[in-house]
Formats: C-alpha cells, structure tokens, sequence
C-alpha cells in the first residue's frame, strides 16, 4: 500500500498527470475529492453550520497533525494554516512538486461550501509556503469585502476569479 | 530468520497521528483515472510513485541494500495497526499482511472497495524494483491480506 502519510505525495503524482492533460481534467478531479469529502463533512455542515464546520477542521488539525488556529464567531470561522503538513510532505519529497500543489484544497472544499449555502474565501498567500487563511462566512457580502484582503486569492469550479 | 535491521534512517520517518481517510481519497483517485483514462495511466502514475517518491529505497535496493524496504514496511504497517509478519534474510524478505487496514477502513467507508486498489502496491513495488538486480512480487491472498517478496533476480 501507499502509506496514508505518503498519500500526498500520492496526489502530487496524480496532479501533475491531470494538469498535463489540462484545467477541466483538474477539475473534474477535484469535483469527485469533493464529492468523497462529503460523507466526512455535508450532514454535519448541513446540521450544525460554522459549527460543525469548526468540528470537522478541529478533528483534521489533531489527526493530521496540523499546526493551525481555529477561530469560530457567529457569523464566520476562520482557518489560519501556520504549518501546513500536505504542502509540507510535498515539498520534503524526492519527486518534483506540482507547482499549483495548494488549488486542489479549495478545489474540494469550495463546492461543499457552496453546497450548503455558506461563502468561502480562500487565500493560499503564497503557493510556496505550507501557510494559507481561509475564511467562510454566513453573510456573502462580508465575503465579497473579505475577497479584497486576500494576497493570493483561489477560485474552484464553480467559482471563476 | 533474522529480523533485526540496522539503525539506517528512513526518508520519509513520518510520526504523529495517522489519517486513514486518504485511503478512502486513494481509492476514489483509483476509480476516477481508471474510469476517465484508463487503467494503464493509472499504473503509469503509481509507476512515478515508486520511481520518484521512493528513490532514496530504489538507490538502497540497487545497492544490495533490502533491508530499507524491510524498515519501510515495517514502519507504516506498524503505523496503521496491520495485522503482519516479516522474514528478514540477506538476499530475500517476505512480507505476510494477514490483515490490511488500509483495505478494512476502505471498505468501511464505501462499502465496496475498488478492484484495482492493491494495484498501488503491485505497480509500486514493481517500480521500486525496476532496474536493480531484484524483483518484488505481490502476491494476493485473499480480502485484505497479500504476501510481498523481495528477492534477486533469477
């Protein structure tokens, strides 16, 4: 097997195919992580909102061995990625990394969020730093304001920049 | 049988928590190229992994070195709780996983797991070997338990 702490470099390989046979195969791809993503996350973003928002992102940070604050206020949770270990294994990698390596987070997870109803803004800052801030707010007008601070703002499918 | 290994460092030496979801992740990328390219691309891909992920254990593997892919082994089958047992000799390893908890937690998840999802060891393996004077043979036992054996070519 591919050991669960490899699977990222895993998925860099897997990048780096797709992105040769172009933007919509990337796409597609990250639409169907999505779509896995969703048994861990949908009813429990449906049901319980910025809170369960809160409890997936805080399970990640423990099991995934994140360095990252979470921020939850009533009409916003805010993601502040310090270390970042997928970005990070993939840069500590005998394999050439895929240089957009951070779109696919909100290539999944932009789609979830649309989906029930919230609004994300994702800014990876710096696509060579495992460091990134994301925001997802109630009120899509506080987002839109929000878009305008970001250094390195990422769009997914069904968002166009 | 000897199955002590030298105090050699591994490349990736991960530790922390382990995130047996992304087995669930690996299982939907396999359906999806299979699906949308076909299973030769996705063999290629897995081919990358053992060549370019796993070079520093292909450059101890050509140097006569098999002990690294012993230590890897043992390193993340420990790691993710499998159920295993290994044979450490000089020129051959054998590695009996009677319980794949990657396969088990996949099939927890989806239900049905995908047919080519032991693929990623067989090609893995196969490409970690390539061009060195030994082979890795995977051999399927049955659900969620196969044998691994490096050993010099013939």
């Amino acid at each position: 097997m591919i050991p669960s702490d490899h699977f990222t470099r895993f998925y860099n390989e897997v990048f780096k195919f797709l992105e040769k046979q172009g933007e919509e195969d990337l796409e597609n791809y990250w639409l169907e992580i999505s779509k896995n993503q969703e048994k861990h996350t949908l009813e429990l973003f449906k049901e319980k909102g910025l809170a369960g928002m809160y409890e997936y992102w805080d399970h990640i940070r423990i099991e995934e061995n994140c360095d990252l604050d979470l921020k939850l206020e009533p009409n916003k949770l805010e993601l502040k990625m310090n270390v970042c270990p997928s970005l990070s294994k993939v840069q500590d990698n005998d394999a050439e990394p895929m240089k957009r390596y951070c779109d696919h987070c909100a290539g999944w997870i932009g789609p979830i969020i649309d989906k029930v109803g919230y609004h994300l803004v994702y800014d990876v800052i710096d696509r060579k730093k495992p460091q990134c801030v994301l925001k997802i707010f109630k009120d899509k007008e506080e987002s839109l304001k929000e878009e305008k601070n970001a250094k390195l703002l990422m769009g997914w499918p069904g968002k166009k920049l | 049988m000897n199955n002590t290994l030298s105090e050699k460092t591994l490349r990736y030496n991960d530790k922390g928590n382990v995130h047996m979801d992304f087995h669930g992740a690996t299982n939907t990328t396999i359906e999806f190229i299979i699906k949308k390219y076909g299973v030769n691309i996705m063999n290629d891909i897995f081919k990358k992994v053992g060549n370019n992920v796993y070079a520093d254990i292909k450059k101890h593997i050509q140097s006569g070195n098999i002990e690294m892919l012993a230590k890897h082994w043992k390193h993340f089958f420990d790691r993710e709780g499998a159920d295993y047992s290994i044979s450490i000799e000089k020129d051959e390893i054998i590695l009996t996983v009677k319980r794949c908890t990657a396969y088990e937690h996949v099939k927890k998840l989806v239900g049905a797991v995908s047919p080519n999802f032991c693929d990623q060891t067989i090609k893995t393996n196969e490409a970690i070997a390539e061009g060195t004077p030994y082979e890795i043979t995977t051999e399927i036992l049955g659900e969620a338990s196969c044998k691994q054996i490096i050993r010099k070519r013939l």
